[in-house]
């Protein structure tokens, strides 16, 4: 990451924030949406991008941190909430990530699917702390004192935090424990051969994607004003798992551009439907695009959009840029296809 | 006396989830391909056998040319996605099945709405008493049917030579490539009978609580019950969906009202809500833990 990439990026947060700010509240809501969704999206590529580590639990992590959020910012923390929602979130996804250690793969994602049907249980019934299937009303976030009530102002806090945390990332994957995140994907034996501890870097990875899904649902909870479990059923674990294979997995900027696209494909597709005549079929139409998308996408650019830009730039630049993108090798540990065996 | 009826009703819907969790195990089988959209088939299945029966169809013919369009769309599924997907990541090939649950409910959503369909009598009514315990026609018709095309498949698979490919591709693509056997081709037949299965599961569901999207819901639910079972266990398949029907049953009869009574007691909350739609992936975690291959998965397997 070169000081040119994070000018740019910082450029281009500045930007958003700027159109933001100034614009109605229809386009602020768009902007915080992409920015939540695209911390969210951040959090998951680490597990499963870079990690190797398949989960499904990721929107009922979410739903952690926005309970935890909505409680602690109920309770008059203030913007130490986001802090609380964030460390409780972690430690749900260590507990979670702890059958990884004895289970891979597909034993493992279905494990994790478990873990988001459970939590989203305990979400409708723990009635005192949740208010249950009704859901928890959530006072709006105070800031040095000062209750952040309008979208123009979250649309500015939740670009600072996507851009802090794209950059804490993207700094932590350059470090000796991303790489080690890298070699726990391709094979765990050969981590373990190179004297990584396979274990510990699971629970790092499971415990830093925790914290950042932990501050996407802190964000979620504090712009809609409502924490309840349907925002947070296994939908939203695979709304975000489409962010990341449409963005590109184990690319950092993907995972906010998959994000935008998932999340902005359904408002295009309503808006869409205002002019046509199929006023009662607009969500079937908007759930059926979503469908395909995902498919087509890993279909046809199973690498996702990065990929797909990358491939752009090289016919036109000539070679380097192509050779080092970083899209994650094949890993195919399926259990059996019929060409080439077990 | 309400033991006794749970169990019955509990075994009666848990045949249509074994004919169900059959489909599920034979694909995992042939292409170690999970497939989380099994339960749209069902529902897909229970769609269009509702739309034949309207169409004026007898009721047996509505079910077999169901079934028969139903094996139709299997075999497109894999034909179409997931042939191109062999060398793909795990984590893409669990996304594209659950894009196409997305896709086919949205589907029967555009098509049929969201309202729950009241679906034609196809049984006749009433019920057997039989010393105090009832069973309706609608159930005993549900439990004979999927059971009987569950054995039969299961001696299908294990006797004609259309059944030993199958097995020898599951067992071995690579052996089996090399003594001539069309191994792509028996991943479709898979499909296409894995599809079909899952459709008439689905249209008897519908004929035993009513038509809905929610059919869809079976996929997800009745998976940690086959991981339970074995993922690579036929057998182990019928015994999870019997096992899924009965805790349901018993856990919506007995264990709910009897947990939330204990609950009132000190604390505030009222109702344990779905718990008969958790308490399979309960029991999922604990068996991961204890014993992750199952009950009659093979120990030596390797799980990756």
């Amino acid at each position: 990451m070169t000081t040119r990439q994070i000018l740019l990026a910082l450029a281009l947060a500045i930007l958003f924030a700027a159109i933001g700010y100034n614009s109605g509240r229809f386009w602020a809501y768009l902007i915080y949406a992409v920015a939540i969704a695209g911390i969210g999206a951040l959090s998951l590529n680490l597990l499963i991008g870079f990690c190797g580590q398949i989960t499904f639990a990721q929107g009922a992590l979410i739903g952690v941190g926005a309970y935890s959020a909505a409680i602690a910012g109920n309770a008059g923390w203030g913007g130490f909430s986001l802090l609380v929602a964030g460390v409780v979130t972690a430690l749900v996804s260590l507990l979670i990530g702890l059958p990884a250690l004895r289970l891979r793969g597909l034993y493992f994602a279905i494990s994790t699917l478990a873990a988001q049907f459970i939590l989203v249980y305990f979400f409708k019934i723990l009635q005192p702390l949740t208010n249950g299937v009704s859901g928890l009303v959530v006072k709006p976030l105070t800031l040095f004192g000062r209750p952040v009530a309008n979208d123009q102002e979250y649309v500015v806090i939740c670009i600072a935090i996507l851009f802090l945390s794209w950059l804490f990332l993207a700094r932590i994957t350059r470090t000796d424990m991303g790489r080690a995140f890298l070699v726990v994907r391709e094979s765990e034996l050969v981590a373990r051969g190179m004297g990584i501890d396979v274990s510990r870097a699971k629970a790092q990875a499971f415990l830093l994607s925790g914290f950042f899904a932990g501050i996407c649902g802190a964000l979620f909870a504090f712009t809609s004003r409502l924490a309840n479990p349907e925002a947070f059923e296994i939908a939203l674990s695979v709304d975000q798992t489409a962010m990341i294979i449409v963005g590109g997995l184990g690319s950092l900027t993907g995972s906010i551009v998959g994000a935008a696209f998932v999340t902005l494909l359904p408002e295009a597709i309503e808006r869409l439907g205002e002019f046509l005549p199929v006023a009662g079929l607009v969500s079937a139409f908007r759930e059926m695009a979503f469908g395909l998308l995902i498919i087509l996408f890993l279909l046809l650019e199973p690498r996702g959009l990065v990929a797909f830009v990358r491939r752009l730039a090289a016919r036109r630049g000539g070679k380097a840029n192509a050779l080092a993108a970083r899209a994650p090798a094949k890993t195919s540990n399926r259990a059996v296809t019929a060409q080439d065996g077990r | 006396m309400i033991a006794l009826q749970l169990a019955i009703s509990g075994i009666a819907t848990g045949s249509v989830y074994a004919l169900i969790a059959l489909g599920i195990v034979l694909i995992y089988k042939c292409s170690g391909v999970v497939n989380f959209a099994q339960g749209a088939y069902a529902m897909l299945g229970a769609y269009v056998t509702y739309a034949l029966l309207k169409l004026g169809l007898p009721a047996l013919l509505a079910v077999l040319v169901g079934m028969a369009l139903m094996a139709l769309a299997g075999m497109a599924t894999e034909r179409l996605i997931l042939r191109r997907m062999l060398k793909a990541q795990i984590v893409s090939v669990m996304m594209v099945t659950l894009g196409l649950l997305i896709f086919f409910r949205a589907f029967c959503l555009a098509i049929w709405g969201p309202d729950q369909i009241a679906f034609p009598q196809v049984f006749p009514s009433g019920s057997i008493d039989f010393a105090g315990i009832f069973i309706t026609y609608n159930y005993l018709a549900a439990f004979a049917l999927a059971t009987t095309l569950s054995v039969a498949f299961l001696l299908f698979y294990r006797h004609t030579s259309i059944g030993l490919m199958q097995r020898c591709a599951a067992d071995n693509p690579r052996a089996a490539l090399a003594i001539g056997i069309h191994v792509s081709n028996q991943v479709s037949i898979a499909w296409a009978a894995s599809a079909a299965l899952a459709g008439l599961g689905g249209a008897l569901l519908a004929t035993l609580g009513g038509l809905s999207l929610n059919i869809s819901d079976i996929g997800l639910i009745a998976f940690p019950v086959i991981v339970v079972g074995g993922l690579e266990s036929l057998a182990g398949a019928l015994i999870a969906g019997f096992l899924l029907g009965m805790l349901e049953a018993f856990t919506e009869g007995m264990l709910s009202p009897a947990i939330e009574e204990f609950l009132r007691g000190f604390t505030t909350i009222q109702s344990v809500g779905a718990l008969q739609q958790v308490i399979p992936y309960g029991l999922l975690v604990l068996m991961l833990l204890v014993r992750p291959q199952g009950i009659f998965g093979r120990a030596g397997t390797e799980r990756v």
